[in-house]
């Protein structure tokens, strides 16, 4: 058994057992640990160097035969570049590429915010109110039904670009969240419930100690899928309505056949999208600690 | 062993009259058919039956949490209810889940977690009270959600099969740990189970319910320690009631 493992039962050394402990009760304890903590080495998921190869090599692979396929076929450049030529391109417009992928996660990181915020905030009020729940869910489903590419231009009449935009990211990376939350938060093992109400819990209580945190983990879920989508609303709406941005970038390199900014670009996109993948990822570490942790301190 | 300075009272008689209960609508099931019964102050009593029969339901209704169709239930005063598992919460250590039953009794944040640690120590879990539950046996969180009972400060415990997923040698200590508390604690417990020899093991007397509808056919007590003779009675109930297969 390894004794790193963080999931591993192991004692506080700082704890002192009291007279009262019997000798039989700490020998328990001990041999359930150790029994716990062999289960946990079992449990014990850590990459191997083959797996993280493996990660590493897969795109590597696509890149390295999207080259071959360039070198083989010999497209025109403004229709294919090749990898080597989109690199290029990007570092010859490391400038222009940063002007405008400053103002796309400017948008993405506030329309963030704000879809976790709201939507947050709309899981809350329709898990809890009927109303809330015939009242805005139809809605919030309905919005995600429409296209937001044919949202856009209405929403260019009526808004300046900045809150237009804006709230495309939001459109686009709320419903997630709202489903996540609400489902996170109906969702909660009824013996939870039911040992805090069994102890005296009032309802209200139980909603912000029981159901609150262990709709957490589902919220997480819908975050980190929120994270992905913001990206592709600010891109739709700045495509749509805005000279700045990497949306509107690549309108623009597209239609001028700067094809390898283009992709260039396309790839900055995703890596916004990865960034803020990561972002909410790390968060949900630091915030959940009981997920992959024995302890809270890390004893 | 009692957490020091933790004063539980003395339990209640739980009073039970032909109390009644449907769950359902299309049609409603008859889950409670005319339950009859008293469990005295002090004492343990088991509610023996098969699965399914409302034993569960019963102790929601006595615990407030569902409304009967009709009857009387009074446990007497405020009761603690253990469902069935640990049903401890993932993200709060041993101590925090121990204390969140003081808590709910009113102490103050450091009292409760004083007396968390006080009931930590008495119940063999010294060194453990910042681990969550995840990373625990069964043994250790069922300990752990018995000391939350005995936490929350009510003289009357309403335990669901508190013992019913864990293996034979983890249940008899559990066994120990509770006849142990019933010695210092003396509240009134109403112990639900399906296992005939865990209600001869802990308990003074055994309700044997009925499939159900439920209801009590049968109330047998286990005299002097005689395990035995109260085991046959219960399983001749429980033949006579169709609740063996």
């Amino acid at each position: 058994m390894s004794t790193t493992d963080d999931r591993v039962a192991r004692p506080d050394p700082a704890a002192t057992p009291s007279a009262g402990t019997t000798e039989a009760a700490k020998a328990g304890a001990a041999a359930e640990a150790a029994a716990v903590g062999a289960q946990a080495a079992a449990r014990r998921r850590r990459l191997r160097p083959g797996q993280v190869a493996l990660a590493v090599a897969l795109p590597l692979v696509a890149i390295a035969l999207w080259q071959v396929a360039v070198w083989v076929f010999a497209p025109r450049e403004w229709i294919l570049p090749s990898p080597v030529d989109v690199a290029r391109a990007g570092w010859d417009a490391r400038d222009r590429l940063w002007f405008h992928m400053q103002w796309t996660i400017l948008i993405a990181v506030i329309g963030l915010a704000l879809a976790i915020g709201i939507g947050s905030a709309l899981a809350y009020l329709i898990a809890r109110s009927r109303i809330a729940w015939l009242a805005a869910y139809p809605w919030i489903i309905v919005s995600q039904v429409i296209p937001l590419v044919a949202l856009a231009p209405l929403l260019v009449l009526w808004f300046p670009p900045f809150v237009a935009i804006l709230v495309l990211a939001v459109l686009m990376s709320i419903f997630p969240v709202v489903v996540a939350g609400v489902d996170g938060l109906r969702g909660t093992d009824r013996d939870l419930i039911r040992a805090a109400r069994g102890l005296g819990a009032e309802e209200s209580w139980t909603w912000h100690h029981v159901r609150v945190p262990a709709a957490l983990p589902r919220l997480f879920t819908g975050m980190r899928l929120a994270a992905v989508f913001v990206v592709s609303g600010a891109v739709v709406g700045e495509l749509v309505a805005s000279e700045r941005g990497l949306g509107a970038l690549t309108r623009l390199t597209a239609g001028q056949f700067e094809t390898a900014i283009t992709l260039a670009a396309v790839v900055l996109l995703g890596l916004i999208g990865l960034g803020l993948f990561g972002l909410i990822a790390l968060a949900e570490r630091i915030a959940l600690p009981w997920t992959r942790r024995a302890t809270r301190r890390g004893a | 062993m009692p957490a020091k300075g933790v004063d539980v009272p003395h339990g209640h008689d739980i009073r039970v009259a032909d109390l009644r209960l449907a769950l359902g609508d299309d049609p409603p099931v008859p889950v409670l058919g005319g339950v009859d019964f008293v469990a005295r102050a002090g004492e343990a009593t088991a509610i023996i039956g098969p699965s399914g029969c409302g034993k569960s339901t019963l102790l929601d209704v006595l615990a407030g949490l569902v409304a009967a169709d009709s009857g009387h239930a009074d446990p007497g005063g405020p009761v603690a209810l253990m469902p069935q598992g640990d049903a401890l919460m993932p993200w709060l250590t041993l101590r925090e889940n121990i204390a969140m039953g003081a808590r709910l009794a009113g102490a103050p944040a450091p009292e409760a977690a004083a007396r968390a640690d006080t009931a930590i120590t008495a119940l063999g879990l010294g060194g453990f009270g910042d681990h969550y539950p995840h990373a625990l046996s069964g043994g250790m969180r069922q300990r752990a959600a018995l000391a939350r009972t005995m936490l929350a400060g009510r003289p009357t415990w309403l335990l669901d099969e508190p013992f019913g997923a864990l293996d034979a040698l983890t249940r008899a200590g559990m066994h120990d740990v509770l006849r142990d508390l019933r010695a210092t604690e003396r509240p009134t417990i109403l112990l639900v189970t399906h296992d005939v020899s865990e209600a001869a093991a802990l308990c003074d007397r055994i309700l044997v319910a009925s499939p159900r509808p439920m209801r009590i056919v049968d109330d047998v007590r286990v005299v002097g320690g005689d395990r035995s003779a109260a085991v046959d009675a219960v399983m001749a109930s429980l033949r006579a009631a169709g609740a063996l297969a």
